[in-house]
């Protein structure tokens, strides 16, 4: 009994620590989604944390904790840079202007070996210690539900449902998307590191559009109003492939596409949606 | 000098593919505000269904490459009446949960399209039959055209100028306009929003098909991951070019070509895609209604 | 009554193995295929040939008798992370002994660690980095870039004695950078100066634009040093624009698929290779070659030939072990091996976990798709 307990952990763990590393990436997304900004930004301060992280690792003897905060920090002094630079977009060419910064992430990393290896991309003899990052996912999940019950919470809400009526509120939305791309460049970085760690390599491809397709997909599948949506969500998701690899391995990606789609048609609001919870609450 | 004419041509003849492929993409986005992960899907099916249209059935080119373009167009109303009506319910125009919603399902579909893809080419880079697509070398002194580039510029000026006739002097294109701008007004108007949407998804998805085949016979590539080429530069050619300005698309398209060959030729071909990112990025900042300014986005 | 006689049987054929046997049974291996995603093309030409292996080792009982190789697959799609997870859980089973996986070598580098920690053989059946292999789990039966290239640089100065080379690079994959930098020296050594080197992407599919400039350099020789799809753009590039100069390549252009979709324009390119279904002559190789014909309907390539290798590699491992052999042990005796019994190649060296190839061929497709060996 136990001999199979051990074997479908060994089996999963790896699974369970994608799943973990996406909820960063996922939770990132969010912290700019709930303030009404759509950014695949995370992709680029996951990089910027990845990559530090990944030379920390190499050339020093600096303690794991430590090397998280400073990719933390590394991806937040970019999303703040990123911030003061895009915030003065209307949302949509907002996003637009993220995914072009996804672009050129690439094109930086591949041609700056000094800093990220090049085309090699590095290896980093370190793996990743599977209770840092549940650990980890706990403290962030925590500090997003008591972001979401604070004053900014509500502020950040009524910037996204509407920036003139915020504003009438005497709420800078200005202020309030600077912090969420703070917040969201923080945990990005924190998402970037464990995913190097998690790989125990980076390269440049480690951090481009598929991420950025996963992190948007994990939120959305999750719910995009609920803080513990981007969780679940990014859950789903990295559980999709392996689960169609069990039932239909010739087919998996066409199972995963059809999985996806039908979870946005059936369920467009979201796995979790705090309108539906409440209605169900209110009919009870 | 002669080569540097020759690279011009060679990159104008890039970029009205990358101008071809961004007026498919463009429509959508522009009429429906649906950023349309699965664009390049409909590129790579309509070459395959070409290729194999003169491979297995014979048929002669122009029919094989009509064909193609049907395909990419069948592909693209499958999309969007699967993928994108159930979310048109939540109202107008880019609610920011339909617009999000139709993002992830066209990533559903990006994903189904393109490994479908890869078994109907059985996971190889095929590559239309020889000698069943015009080959002939137009020369003049010193310089020479292919016909494929021929044919490829020729079609950039043909649907470019067709389509912004159609968006500026016919009904067609001010119903469609008048769909995307807001549906149910557009039907209290007398326009039938359906209809509308389906021929806007049908000629936006023939349109980037007829960039794909055109791409995969001047390549020697048709393979499932055909599309994606398209799609990033497609993409920069769009926002560049003004996201609803088809002569703004043709031209910034023509535009990436040359630059990305001149920076190949002459400066550094690993920094190439960076300059035409960074030129994407620039305009977003600077112009970020295009390069002829006409457009206003209104909508958010 | 079935039973006593069937334990009367068992306990015969115990008696009758010689003590140094490998206990009849199924031996399970771990394979991480790439049969989708970017890299398919070669992907499943490499699982094909690994089945084929485990057939063939299976049917003939070539690790002792009743002994039986089952090749356990799953999807790694040429990604980093799918192939990790896919990895995990092979090797999660306990009865799976080794495992094979591999085109790209950051993967095959995001594995090895997951190996060494697991203590589990891995064979590397496509991807080739020096400091890949590591004694005694991780083995590589690839080549390593550079021997074969440098060769046919040699070979192809002495016979058409150019005075001129432009080379297509694909300037973001190490393993060709390598191939260019080795075969580049040969060439200069041999007289032969560089007149330009054109970089293309390895995403790259428009080669027109790097055709023209690589014409205008005017070299007597074009070198291409890219994978697959860009070698083949870029030869159908070269004499789309009117170039009839000489031109090689590199063994991505040997497998039959490329043909068919180049066509002529590919005749008299040559290319190294060390296994072609048209041109390896050795008996084992055309066993090979006729089997995997006979059971997925056509030719082999090199990629199958790789894939087929590492089975077999594994396979001569676990037949030198007596009874019922673990991780550990399977390792110890992989990294006894100096040479591998069942080679396509003629002679595959095995130092330091990594294979060599002594042979190399050097061939040229015809105008009508034929493999021949290349003359000036």
């Amino acid at each position: 009994m136990m001999d199979i307990v051990e074997d479908l952990w060994a089996a999963y763990a790896s699974t369970l620590g994608f799943a973990m590393v996406n909820a960063f990436f996922a939770l990132a997304t969010y912290a700019t989604l709930s303030a009404g900004i759509l950014s695949f930004g995370a992709v680029t301060f996951g990089a910027a944390g990845g990559f530090l992280g990944a030379q920390m690792v190499l050339h020093s003897t600096v303690p794991l904790p430590l090397i998280f905060l400073a990719a933390g920090l590394a991806g937040a002094v970019v999303s703040l840079l990123v911030a003061m630079i895009f915030l003065r977009l209307e949302s949509h060419w907002m996003a637009l202007a993220s995914l072009a910064l996804v672009l050129i992430t690439r094109v930086v990393v591949l041609n700056t070996p000094d800093l990220t290896g090049g085309v090699n991309g590095l290896s980093i003899p370190q793996p990743l210690p599977l209770e840092w990052l549940a650990g980890l996912l706990v403290v962030t999940v925590g500090a997003f539900y008591a972001l979401d019950r604070s004053w900014y919470g509500i502020a950040a809400r009524a910037v996204r449902e509407d920036t003139s009526v915020a504003t009438c509120m005497g709420i800078d939305p200005r202020r309030i998307q600077l912090i969420a791309m703070g917040i969201s460049g923080f945990v990005g970085g924190l998402g970037g590191v464990m995913m190097a760690l998690m790989l125990q390599f980076v390269s440049p491809d480690t951090f481009f559009i598929h991420v950025a397709f996963t992190m948007i997909a994990g939120v959305v599948l999750g719910g995009s109003h609920h803080w513990f949506g981007p969780v679940l969500g990014a859950a789903v998701f990295t559980a999709l492939p392996t689960v169609m690899q069990a039932f239909i391995p010739e087919m998996q990606d066409i199972g995963n596409g059809a999985a996806l789609l039908l979870i946005m048609i059936f369920l467009p609001r979201g796995l979790l949606d705090p309108r539906a919870m409440r209605l169900r609450r209110a009919r009870k | 000098m002669e080569l540097f004419f020759a690279q011009l041509l060679n990159g104008c003849a890039l970029g009205a593919l990358y101008g071809l492929f961004g007026i498919g993409f463009g429509l959508v986005f522009a009429t429906m505000g649906i950023l349309n992960a699965a664009q390049g899907a409909y590129a790579s099916w309509a070459a395959i269904v070409a290729m194999y249209a003169i491979d297995l059935l014979g048929l002669p080119f122009p029919v094989a490459v009509l064909v193609g373009i049907l395909a990419g167009g069948m592909v693209a109303v499958l999309v969007d009446q699967i993928g994108f009506e159930p979310l048109r319910r939540f109202g107008p125009g880019l609610h920011q949960a339909a617009m999000l919603g139709a993002l992830i399902t066209s990533i559903a579909f990006w994903i189904m399209l393109e490994s479908a893809a890869g078994f109907a080419t059985g996971q190889q880079s095929l590559a239309f039959p020889p000698g069943s697509y015009p080959a002939a070398v137009f020369h003049a002194g010193p310089m020479m055209l292919p016909a494929m580039q021929a044919i490829t510029l020729a079609g950039l000026v043909v649907v470019g100028g067709g389509m912004h006739w159609i968006n500026t002097r016919t009904r067609f294109g001010a119903a469609m306009r008048a769909v995307g701008w807001d549906p149910v007004a557009a039907g209290l108007g007398g326009v039938n929003a359906r209809v509308i949407v389906i021929a806007t998804a049908f000629l936006s998805g023939g349109i980037s098909g007829f960039a794909g085949i055109l791409s995969g016979i001047s390549t020697a590539n048709v393979s499932a991951s055909l599309g994606q080429g398209l799609m990033l530069k497609g993409f920069a050619a769009v926002v560049v070019g003004g996201y609803d300005d088809i002569r703004g698309t043709a031209i910034a398209g023509l535009a990436l070509g040359v630059l990305e060959v001149f920076c190949a030729q002459y400066l550094s071909s690993s920094w190439r895609d960076g300059f035409a990112y960074a030129l994407l990025l620039g305009f977003l900042m600077l112009r970020p209604r295009g390069l002829f300014g006409s457009a206003g986005f209104t909508r958010a | 009554m079935l039973r006593r006689t069937l334990a009367a049987l068992a306990a015969a054929a115990l008696l009758a193995t010689p003590a140094f046997a490998l206990d009849a049974g199924a031996y399970k291996v771990g394979f991480v295929t790439d049969n989708t995603g970017p890299l398919a093309f070669a992907g499943m030409s490499f699982s094909r040939g690994a089945e084929l292996a485990a057939a063939q080792i299976s049917a003939g009982g070539y690790m002792g008798i009743g002994t039986k190789l089952e090749l356990v697959e799953k999807e790694g799609a040429g990604d980093a992370a799918r192939s990790i997870q896919s990895y995990n859980q092979l090797i999660a089973d306990r009865s799976v002994l080794a495992t094979s996986c591999c085109i790209l070598s950051p993967i095959a580098g995001a594995l090895k660690p997951i190996a060494l920690n697991n203590k589990v053989p891995l064979v590397i059946y496509g991807a080739t980095a020096p400091g890949l292999p590591s004694l005694p789990y991780v083995y590589s039966v690839t080549g390593l870039p550079g021997p074969a290239e440098v060769a046919m640089s040699k070979h192809i100065a002495a016979q058409a004695k150019p005075q001129t080379v432009a080379y297509f690079v694909l300037s973001d994959n190490e393993a060709f950078q390598a191939r260019f930098k080795a075969s580049q020296a040969a060439m200069e050594a041999a007289g032969a100066k560089t007149v330009g080197v054109v970089n293309v992407l390895s995403a790259d599919t428009d080669f027109t634009a790097p055709a023209t400039q690589a014409i205008a350099l005017k070299p007597d020789l074009m070198m291409v040093y890219t994978t697959q799809s860009p070698a083949a753009g870029i030869v159908a590039a070269v004499r789309a624009r009117g170039w009839t100069g000489m031109m090689s390549a590199n063994d991505a252009i040997s497998p039959a698929a490329v043909f068919k979709k180049i066509g002529p324009p590919l005749a008299g390119v040559p290319f190294p290779v060390n296994f072609s279904p048209d041109a390896s002559e050795t008996p084992k190789a055309k066993g090979f070659i006729e089997a995997y014909t006979a059971k997925h309907g056509s030719a082999p390539d090199l990629y199958s030939a790789q894939g087929y290798t590492a089975i077999w590699l594994i396979a001569q491992g676990l037949k030198s072990l007596p009874g019922k052999p673990t991780r550990e042990a399977l390792a110890t005796a992989l990294s006894k091996i100096t040479v591998l019994e069942h080679d396509v190649y003629g002679g595959l060296p095995i130092t330091g976990g990594q294979a060599e190839t002594r042979y190399t061929l050097f061939l040229n497709w015809t105008a009508d798709g034929k493999i021949t060996a290349w003359k000036p």
